[in-house]
């Protein structure tokens, strides 16, 4: 969708374009709407001055007798001039600077950033009203004195953009190619950095004309132009509030309110389409919850956590797609799951929704998940996060960037234990935190280091001991070692694997990688398209893989022991949710696909025991 | 075996460390990170090699080096002919169109609001290689049709965000080969990517040396799925090549200890066949305080008294293969 519809969409958008428009279309076609030329000199009788509102003049007069509704609708014009000239000015200057800040850097960048915060700091109004009065009232020089002056935040935001965007890989890819700086500015940088500038030149624009009321109002506008500004100065210094004529002043006053409020509007809206800053996080809030009264729930004694039929969507445009449909797995006490597939095939998703804390649109239409007797889909929110932690702990890919860096580590996991257990002491719970950093093999010593002291691999096991800290009967690991060096993985893995049979947890490891799961599972669930391809124990799935799916996952994974295998790519990619195909969902791949697997899709067959796969391969043969 | 594109010689390269306001008063002295620390290898057209480590073990400084992207502190460089140590700008500007790159990351080095066109035809007209707009599209579709993305022409129109990981990283292909280069280095090509598709991209790159004659130098810290696509495997610890060979003897009869423990925490796809793994403990060490004698012997399981202080040289194990311990005899 462009972006000018999603500001129209967008209702603090629409609104503000609406009384933009408004004033746009007052202001170019002033000379047609306006009852009286306000410029025209008139003959001007003592009744005339500071009339009240009348037929003739539905605002009333001013001191020189003049239409006050006529002058408000040629003052937009001024206005509306100012407006777009200066910040025209201001962004130009702003954008220049703030690119070449941001992109060249060094001490030109630094130098350039000083003078910036040197404008910034400086009162703009005091320094605007010296500069007009030494150079003279002109409209052109009230415009240049508040563009010039008006450009810091421009620059200082252009810049903090365009530093983020140097940083990207598409830029150091243009610059190892040997393209050279204007035209990675021109082509790479300026198309990341213009939304932006647009969300900032609607602000400047109405900060430009506040500007210039101002400096009206305090007698500094172009006294040979009618702008509100000027109204008000000419209302107030020539008795209008003496007389009592509050049409001269309250008109005028309330029309720059408007246009203000206006820009800000479109500006916040421009500003939340762009700025991904004000989008929400997706950990921050839970949705799908889903209310229903008899929940009948499966009595096992061994099982710690179930998860039934599980159904996952996420609204879009052309209605809700489905990403994880029907999936259904046990985990028993103290047993290690993987879960396994191509990224976009729902692992993470499954194990999102059934702690319910899946991004906003996403939602749980069906299915339960089962934890100790209680179906944690129809939980209510409050008793759902006294379990969460503390009895159901989740390690996040990427979880080691989640320290807060301004506090100690082990502070951090006092936190931890004491938001969920405030009967605990401040020192034991340091205690426990100490214990903890000992037992993830970062040493009890280092406590109280800051996370930047930390490295990768360090700050992963921090997390592991964060998740630690209540004890867990469940913890949910989504790829922990990813994005770790070969080495630190291995250490991270045989950590996880250590701890979980210590203690006793049972462990859901969300992995692309079969060779890891073969070394720290007993179960495995193979998972494809949102749903289930095949699921056993780890010795049976590795020897005896029945899914084809299964089976070549296993053929393009290395294997040290044969090293002078050739490695198989499994052709194509998993399919998009709004693309599911109406069979098999893996048909479009598999190489032993038929007829039937196009049109129809496969149930579960039953291999051995806990060993299922979905495919119709193995219906043919049990029916054989 | 005709004559080598790149010829690495002892190079090395430093980096200052930055002091601190309190380095500057307690008058520590100015300190260097050794990121390259004697570094020597050739790679001939055609020839797929892989330089394997952990992060902080100079293998991206060495790809830098070689893209004339950073200078040598001391030893040589020669791309293609060229000495890139005492190259200047113009000279350089010019080698970079025979140096390409592969990064990793296909969802980041991909701009997203250009066309697949577009990216791929970039560095044509960076380097104004083309006559016309009929030579740019014949050698774009070329390129885009090598990589395997066919129809080129459908592909094209495409934005990035159309496509899937694979596909951006053909794309990324794409777009380095379009120049014809006599080197591309690949910096951990598939690290971002589905194992599922691992292996198609590695296969591209392989036909890349193969059929274009393409001298291919893979930076990766994966030892087993990318350095097994490497006709030879340099293993890097801490500035330094450790263990350098063909890759079947490395893999199979790697001498080096860091190399073993490397190969044994590879993960075995099979439950019934574990292995006893080597994990080494702590990380590998800060390459500004390179520990005296053999930079391994703190982590190394097999270490003697004399790997303390002896700097040990490069064995030769058989033909091609070079191990630097001192427990390695020939």
């Amino acid at each position: 969708m462009s972006w000018y519809r999603r500001l129209w969409l967008h209702p603090l958008g629409r609104v503000g374009l609406v009384m933009l428009g408004v004033v746009l279309v007052v202001a170019i076609f002033a000379p047609l709407l306006a009852p009286y030329d306000p410029y025209a000199s008139a003959r001007v009788t003592v009744d005339d001055i500071y009339a009240r509102p009348t037929g003739a003049h539905l605002l009333g007069t001013d001191d020189a007798g003049k239409d006050v509704l006529s002058s408000l609708f040629y003052g937009a014009r001024v206005s509306l001039i100012v407006g777009f000239s200066a910040a025209t000015i201001a962004l130009l200057i702003g954008g220049t600077v703030g690119i070449i800040a941001g992109y060249r850097g060094g001490k030109l960048g630094s130098g350039l950033m000083r003078i910036t915060d040197f404008f910034l700091v400086v009162p703009e109004l005091a320094l605007q009203i010296v500069i007009v009065a030494i150079v003279g009232q002109s409209l052109r020089n009230i415009i240049l004195v508040i563009g010039v002056l008006g450009w810091t935040t421009t620059a200082r935001l252009v810049r903090s953009q365009t530093l983020t965007v140097r940083e990207r890989k598409f830029v150091e890819r243009a610059r190892a190619i040997g393209a050279g700086d204007l035209p990675i500015l021109i082509r790479h940088v300026l198309p990341q950095v213009l939304p932006l500038m647009l969300a900032n030149t609607v602000l400047v624009i109405s900060l430009a004309i506040l500007s210039e009321s101002t400096l009206a109002f305090l007698g500094l506008g172009d006294p040979t132009q009618i702008s509100w500004g000027q109204m008000l100065n000419f209302a107030f210094s020539r008795g209008a509030v003496s007389a009592g004529a509050w049409w001269a002043l309250v008109p005028p006053g309330l029309a720059i309110v408007w246009v203000v409020l206006g820009t800000t509007m479109v500006g916040n809206a421009l500003e939340d389409m762009f700025n991904p800053r004000v989008g929400r996080h997706h950990l921050e809030k839970e949705r799908g919850l889903r209310l229903r009264i008899d929940a009948p729930v499966p009595a096992a004694n061994n099982i710690a956590l179930s998860i039934r039929n599980l159904v996952v969507e996420f609204e879009s445009e052309s209605g809700p797609l489905t990403a994880v449909d029907g999936v259904s797995f046990d985990v028993a006490n103290g047993q290690s799951v993987g879960l396994v597939g191509e990224s976009g095939c729902g692992k993470t998703t499954t194990m999102l929704a059934a702690l319910r804390l899946l991004p906003p649109g996403g939602s749980c239409p069906g299915g339960e998940v089962v934890f100790d007797g209680i179906d944690l889909t129809t939980l209510p929110e409050d008793e759902l996060r006294e379990l969460r932690w503390t009895r159901l702990a989740m390690v996040f890919q990427g979880a080691m960037n989640a320290l807060n860096p301004v506090r100690t580590v082990g502070d951090q996991i006092v936190e931890a234990i004491r938001v969920h257990d405030n009967s605990q002491s401040r020192s034991a719970a340091m205690g426990r935190a100490r214990e903890l950093l000992e037992l993830v093999g970062i040493g009890a010593g280092r406590a109280d280091e800051f996370p930047h002291q930390f490295s990768g691999g360090m700050r992963q096991r921090a997390m592991i001991a964060l998740a630690l800290a209540c004890e867990p009967e469940v913890i949910v690991a989504d790829e922990p070692t990813t994005a770790l060096d070969v080495m630190i993985q291995a250490q991270v893995m045989n950590l996880l694997v250590e701890i979980r049979r210590r203690m006793g947890m049972a462990m859901v490891l969300i992995t692309h990688d079969l060779g890891v799961v073969a070394e720290s599972c007993d179960r495995v669930v193979v998972m494809y398209g949102g749903v289930i391809a095949e699921q056993g124990t780890v010795d049976e799935v590795y020897s005896h893989p029945q899914h084809p799916y299964t089976r070549l996952l296993l053929e393009a994974i290395p294997d040290m022991d044969r090293p002078e295998r050739a490695l198989i790519a499994i052709p194509g990619a998993p399919p998009r949710l709004d693309e599911l195909p109406p069979g098999c969902r893996f048909a479009p791949r598999c190489p032993q696909a038929f007829d039937r697997c196009h049109s129809e899709r496969p149930g579960m067959s039953i291999i051995g025991p806990g060993h299922e796969a979905s495919c119709f391969l193995l219906e043919e043969s049990v029916r054989v | 075996m005709s004559e080598p594109v790149v010829i690495v010689k002892n190079a090395t390269r430093s980096f200052p460390r930055h002091r601190t306001i309190g380095d500057i008063l307690t008058r520590r002295p100015a300190t260097e990170v050794k990121a390259v620390d004697g570094v020597s290898f050739t790679l001939s057209p055609g020839e797929v090699m892989a330089v394997v480590g952990e992060s902080g073990c100079g293998k991206t400084t060495t790809a830098n080096l070689v893209m004339g992207l950073l200078t040598p502190t001391s030893g040589e460089i020669e791309v293609d002919g060229l000495d890139l140590g005492g190259a200047n700008r113009a000279a350089l500007r010019e080698a970079r169109r025979r140096i390409q790159m592969v990064f990793q990351d296909p969802y980041e080095s991909l701009n997203p609001r250009m066309t697949v066109y577009d990216i791929v035809a970039e560095p044509l007209r960076v380097h104004k290689a083309t006559a016309n707009r009929a030579e740019e599209k014949m050698r774009v579709e070329q390129s885009l049709e090598f990589a395997g993305l066919r129809p080129a022409a459908r592909f094209g129109g495409l934005r990035p965000h159309e496509l899937s990981g694979g596909m951006r990283q053909r794309v990324v292909i794409a777009g380095a080969l379009v120049l014809e280069p006599a080197v591309l280095v690949a910096d951990e090509p598939v690290s971002m990517l589905d194992v599922s598709i691992r292996a198609e991209i590695l296969n591209l790159l392989g036909a890349l040396a193969t059929e274009k004659n393409i001298a291919v130098l893979m930076i990766t810290h994966d030892l087993s799925t990318v350095a097994a696509y490497a006709d030879r495997v340099a293993v890097m610890y801490l500035g330094r090549i450790v263990e350098l060979g063909p890759t079947l003897d490395v893999m199979t009869d790697a001498r080096h200890p860091y190399t073993q423990a490397l190969l044994s925490v590879v993960p075995v796809p099979h439950p019934d066949r574990r292995r006893p793994r080597v994990i080494l403990s702590g990380e590998t060490p800060d390459p500004s305080r390179i520990p005296p004698g053999c930079r391994f012997h703190p982590r190394c399981p097999v270490a003697v008294a004399a790997c303390e202080s002896t700097d040990p040289a490069d064995v030769q194990v058989s033909p091609g293969h070079t191990a630097a311990c001192l427990l390695v005899t020939e």
